[in-house]
């Protein structure tokens, strides 16, 4: 039970005080500012205050009554007191809340600095989480390799461009004038890592690494010396060109929308047989032609294939008990596909302007 | 590779618009990477054959030709150089639209005084090819006043093709022939005819030696006698120009209209030229050099398959013929070679020599060892025709040892296992017999690729074919069941992942450099020649703008991007790269790669904003990154940051960072001399760190500290003390005194100023007491303040300058 309805009940049958209970209250409830509150404070409870007035009509009364008045003086006083301070604080909070000054509330905010994740390692994760959800492992593999791991054991054939000076960097070679598989050489693809992660596991096997990767290229809009790509590979018992369709389906809809159209294109790849390019339709123009697709209506995203039995050979794993397929994503190819870049150089040139757009 | 589809439809009916045509190809594995329109649209050009020249009265270099149009004759003036009487040519009569002017008729005009009623038109003019040496000479069979379109295919189109190295048959016309017959299910037609042979004996006048049958297993090879030299006719011309060729002369135009066609390159000699009457095919001999056909003398080695006569060699087999056997104006007897060389001797002499040709590009991906005579027979037929020349009987033919397909076993069961197919083998018979090979069996196939497919060796091969010919979207789309895989990152990756994201929510962006740094910029970072940083890995062939050596720190390439954004009004720098940098090992093996983390900043610290603070960062700032970041990653070990000197940071304020007493990384402000060397007009601060200390050193969790229920006690002093006396050492006191009641010690102020002793230095402190038990009194807490107090003063001489204690909630 609280005060007011403490109060209630000794005033019951005493309407005149039952007045004065109220009339008190409302009093305070009608202060509008810190001045009527101090009124309110003399006159309820100051020198000739109400509720020393309720004390001073104690003489001359029965025992019993003393006691009521006593009592709902006291109680008075107290529940008196607390609504003033209470009142108090309301009005002080409602006086603060007009003194703010306007403020030009079109001014730009103060905004702390916030760090930004370089588009390619946006793209490489988006493309690698992709590839996780779908029960990839992550492995990384070395960009210095052995042409072992880069060419040889993939099938490359000897004497092909791709394993000369030209088109290769190259630390060392045991021989100027041709190649070897001791040779070391920056990769040129992220495939290498296929190589290493057959040699030492068996299948069953859903590996995706992304790594950088390199070229002898003179940097321009559409080339550079160094790269970066998604190597992807799943090797069982039962692997079909139908199980890499559908992954890759899924992958190139996960990540250029869900209703984009896929194509698989014969192609060649010297490590893959069957080999597929693969195709998005356009995001710009839904397939009809536009600048980003060069008309096509269509963007070529990936290559893919079978994993050629040779490759398998190559790592002793017998190829008529495994199948599996392989595919290298160019992340520099689909960060520019999706933003329309049109110029390689802006990644590597880590202008703070560019660096802060994504 | 460009194909005329005029061309094409003499092999194979075209039933398909060329779009269609070109995505057909697309998914059948030969890209159509363009299709080009031939021709402008030309109306109004005849036929018209020079009746006289005459002088013009006005210019030397203008004549007036007098020209039957086939209803009347009429008088154009003309500048060409091959006018000439007799002569069948292109007119354009007043009214025709040209390329040039596909809008305004021709109008009749007076040229120098004189009123010419039409004018003949060059190739150029006619949109056929760039060539405007002169008027076009047309077949004088030609019927004078037809429409030019009767005579002329002037509109066509083309498809550029991208062909795949293991597909060299498609190098040809009839290559693409074939596909589209077999992919549309049309009939293909070989254009091979048998030559009309009215000559003597071929052997009579010619033999062949085959010294390298390794690098020259079959050579064939057709004389024709009495040709005359002149231009090829214009359909000729006009394919040939279509397919990206020029035009020179008809017999050496028969040649790579063979080439095009067939995808055989040949080679044409001017026969009289040629030492005696046998051609040597031998390796070419130390030292020895030769002039080519585009006016270079080459010097040759043994790795160098050549064409030779008694003499001397005439040509760098499949590459390039010699200058001096060359076929001229003069050319009377030619010998047509047709040799199957092998594609890995050519690639070696192709390399050796630096220098791709048309036929080299063919020979090195593997040429029709079968069709080398045929091809010969064709070219020969072709100069009888064309050039007037007797073709002499037979082909000499040197193949030694004839390369015969292997037949190969087809498992139709493999098959759909590879491609998750339900294909019957009658339906791969089917596909593979369209492909012209040949098969036999009914469940397992016996295959035998025809000899312009040297792709196809293995199953895998015929698995490959089957596929693309049945079509890659038939294939059912399915994910793999997988199953029962430990699959996601492992926890390093997820630490890996979470540094990254600390540093970009910490205000840094990343940025990614290139690998290689050019051992100069080691130089300007002064390092010595004995740091372990100048053990860089260099490349043999650099790309000369990146530089020769793989970095062995990630500053000079961060000191390089700063340079550069500052340079382009880009003041305000917060970055950090995560990458790897190379460590030489052993002579011949692979380095040891490590993955670094960089920082830099430079400028203020806030980016813009308008009443913002203007302060530029220090190395505190720095510090704190790298004390956020190690806190982010929930490094579990003690890091220390302690004095540390590096000869590119600024003597004084570099630190090393230990992780458990281990050296994880250097931090300070980049020296300025080193900063003017990169051109770095500002003061910038660097950091450079090992992720794997970093991520591997937050591997065990860090054990919770409860927060604590009860206020805590706050006492703020100010501890003077001498200055070279390090804050590290005065918090490790403040902790020793404060016991696990001291819940933090918190640095506010560093002061060194009048107020304080010369040599002397306050730093304040914000100390909070604690207990997990209740809440503690001030009595509690002042003597914990009586303890830290009396430890400074004995330890460091230090004396107190303000002790205030206000009870605040925790
Ligand atoms: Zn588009």
């Amino acid at each position: 039970m609280d005060d007011l309805e403490k109060l209630n009940e000794l005033t019951e049958g005493r309407p005149e005080l039952a007045r004065l209970v109220q009339e008190s209250l409302e009093e305070i409830g009608a202060c509008r500012d810190g001045e009527d509150l101090e009124h309110a404070r003399i006159r309820l409870l100051g020198k000739k205050g109400t509720v020393t007035g309720l004390f001073k009509g104690l003489a001359g009364l029965t025992t019993g009554d003393k006691k009521v008045l006593g009592q709902t003086g006291n109680l008075l006083r107290k529940l008196i007191e607390e609504r003033l301070d209470e009142k108090g604080r309301e009005l002080a909070g409602a006086a603060r809340s007009q003194a703010g000054r306007a403020l030009d509330v079109t001014l730009p905010g103060r905004r702390p600095r916030i760090g930004h994740k370089h588009l390619l390692t946006q793209v490489t994760e988006e493309i690698t989480s992709i590839f996780v959800s779908l029960g990839y492992q992550v492995v990384v593999g070395p960009e210095v390799e052995l042409d072992y791991y880069n060419f040889e054991a993939l099938n490359q054939p000897p004497y092909h461009p791709a394993r000369s000076l030209h088109d290769t960097l190259y630390v060392s070679r045991k021989d100027p004038h041709r190649e070897s598989p001791d040779d070391v050489l920056l990769r040129t693809h992220t495939s290498p890592v296929q190589v290493r992660v057959m040699e030492s596991r068996r299948p069953p096997l859903y590996v995706i690494s992304p790594g950088k990767a390199y070229r002898k290229d003179e940097i321009d809009a559409t080339h550079s010396a160094m790269f970066h790509q998604v190597e992807g590979f799943a090797v069982g018992t039962d692997i079909t060109m139908g199980h890499l369709k559908g992954t890759l389906e899924v992958f190139a809809r996960k990540l250029f929308g869900e209703e984009r159209d896929v194509r698989f294109r014969p192609h060649f790849f010297p490590f893959t047989e069957p080999s597929a390019e693969v195709d998005v339709s356009c995001h710009g123009c839904g397939g009809s032609g536009c600048a980003i697709c060069k008309r096509s209506g269509w963007l070529e995203i990936l290559g893919s294939g079978m994993i050629d039995p040779r490759v398998f050979e190559y790592v002793g794993y017998d190829p008529e008990e495994y199948t599996g397929f392989a595919f290298g994503v160019g992340v520099e190819r689909v960060a520019m596909l999706k933003y329309a870049i049109d110029d390689m150089r802006v990644f590597f040139e880590n202008d703070a302007r560019f660096l802060r757009q994504y | 590779m460009k194909v005329s589809l005029e061309w094409l439809s003499e092999y194979v009916d075209l039933v398909l618009s060329p779009e269609r045509l070109a995505d057909v190809l697309s998914m059948a594995g030969t890209e159509v990477e363009r299709i080009h329109t031939l021709g402008a649209r030309v109306s109004g050009v005849v036929v018209a054959r020079v009746v006289k020249v005459k002088e013009h009265p006005n210019a030397d270099r203008l004549r007036i030709a007098v020209v039957d149009d086939g209803a009347a004759e009429r008088e154009v003036v003309c500048g060409a150089p091959n006018l000439k009487a007799g002569m069948v040519s292109a007119l354009a009569l007043p009214g025709a639209l040209l390329p040039a002017s596909p809008d305004t008729g021709l109008s009749e005009s007076v040229i120098r005084g004189v009123m010419s009623h039409g004018m003949l038109l060059s190739e150029d003019e006619l949109g056929l090819s760039d060539d405007r040496g002169g008027i076009i000479e047309l077949e004088a069979g030609a019927v004078v006043g037809s429409d030019i379109h009767e005579v002329l295919p002037l509109e066509d189109m083309v498809l550029e093709l991208e062909i795949t190295p293991n597909r060299p048959d498609c190098m040809s016309v009839v290559g693409i022939a074939r596909e589209v017959a077999a992919l549309t299910g049309g009939e293909f037609r070989w254009p091979y005819r048998e030559p009309v042979e009215d000559g003597g004996p071929a052997g009579d006048l010619l033999k062949v030696r085959l010294v390298d049958r390794i690098g020259c297993p079959r050579y064939s090879a057709r004389v024709v006698t009495g040709v005359e030299i002149r231009p090829s006719p214009a359909w000729m011309q006009r394919r040939l120009v279509a397919s990206g060729m020029r035009p020179i002369s008809n017999v050496v135009d028969i040649t790579n209209y063979v080439l095009l066609e067939m995808g055989q390159p040949l080679h044409a000699f001017d026969m009289d030229l040629l030492t005696d009457t046998t051609i040597v095919v031998r390796k070419a001999e130390p030292g020895e050099r030769m002039t080519t056909l585009d006016g270079v003398e080459r010097a040759l080695d043994e790795d160098c398959l050549m064409i030779a006569d008694a003499a001397r060699a005439v040509a760098i087999a499949g590459i390039m013929g010699g200058e001096d056997s060359e076929v001229t104006d003069a050319t009377r007897n030619v010998v047509i070679e047709s040799a199957y060389f092998d594609p890995t001797a050519v690639m070696l002499t192709s390399r050796r020599l630096a220098l791709r040709t048309e036929a080299s590009s063919r020979f090195e991906r593997g040429t029709d060892p079968g069709g080398t005579a045929r091809a010969a027979d064709r070219a020969a037929e072709l100069m009888r025709e064309l050039a007037g020349g007797t073709v002499a009987v037979g082909v000499i033919d040197e193949y030694p040892e004839p390369i015969v397909p292997v037949a190969i076993e087809l498992r139709p069961d493999r098959v759909n296992r590879v491609l998750g197919t339900d294909i019957e083998a009658s339906e791969m018979a089917g596909i593979l017999g369209r492909l012209e090979a040949e098969v036999e069996g009914k469940d397992a196939l016996r295959v035998t690729a025809p000899t312009f497919r040297p792709d196809l060796e293995r199953e895998i091969d015929l698995i490959e074919e089957i596929a693309r010919v049945h079509g890659y979207d038939r294939i059912p789309s399915l994910l793999p069941a997988g199953g029962g895989l430990v699959a996601g990152l492992t926890r390093e990756q997820v630490r890996q992942a979470k540094l990254v994201d600390g540093l970009v929510s910490l205000g840094l962006s990343e940025a990614i450099t290139y690998s290689f740094m050019r051992p100069g910029d080691l130089e300007l970072m002064r390092l010595s020649a004995e740091d372990p940083l100048r053990g860089a890995v260099t490349l043999i062939n650099p790309v000369a703008e990146t530089g020769e050596a793989m970095r062995t720190t990630l500053l000079p390439g961060l000191l390089r991007l700063a340079s550069s954004n500052l340079n382009k009004g880009n003041r305000d720098l917060a970055v950090f790269e995560c990458g790897r940098v190379f460590m030489a090992g052993a002579e011949g093996g692979l380095p040891e790669e490590v993955e670094r983390v960089g920082i830099l900043i430079c400028g203020r610290v806030s980016d813009a904003g308008w009443p913002t603070e203007d302060r530029a960062a220090d190395f505190f700032d720095l510090k704190g990154l790298v004390e956020d970041a190690l806190s982010i990653c929930g490094t579990a070990v003690k890091a220390v940051f302690s004095p540390a000197e590096a000869v590119f940071l600024l003597r004084g304020r570099a630190a090393e960072l230990l992780l458990d007493s281990e050296l994880a990384g250097l931090l300070g402000q980049l020296d300025p001399a080193v900063a003017v060397a990169f051109d770095i007009d500002c003061e910038v601060y660097v950091a450079e760190m090992s992720r794997d200390l970093l991520t591997g050193a937050a591997d065990v969790p860090r054990p919770y500290v409860p927060v604590g229920r009860f206020p805590n006690v706050k006492v703020d002093i100010a501890v003077v003390v001498d200055s070279s006396v390090e804050a590290r050492q005065i918090e490790e006191e403040i902790h020793v005194r404060g016991g696990e009641l001291l819940r933090a010690a918190r640095l506010f102020d560093v002061y060194e100023g009048p107020q304080i002793p010369e040599g002397r230095k306050s730093l304040a402190y914000a100390l909070e007491f604690g207990s997990a038990e209740g809440t503690l009194t001030d009595t509690e807490a002042h003597e914990r303040m009586d303890g830290i107090i009396e430890g400074l003063r004995e330890r460091f001489g230090a004396s107190i300058r303000g002790r205030d204690s206000i009870q605040e909630d925790s």
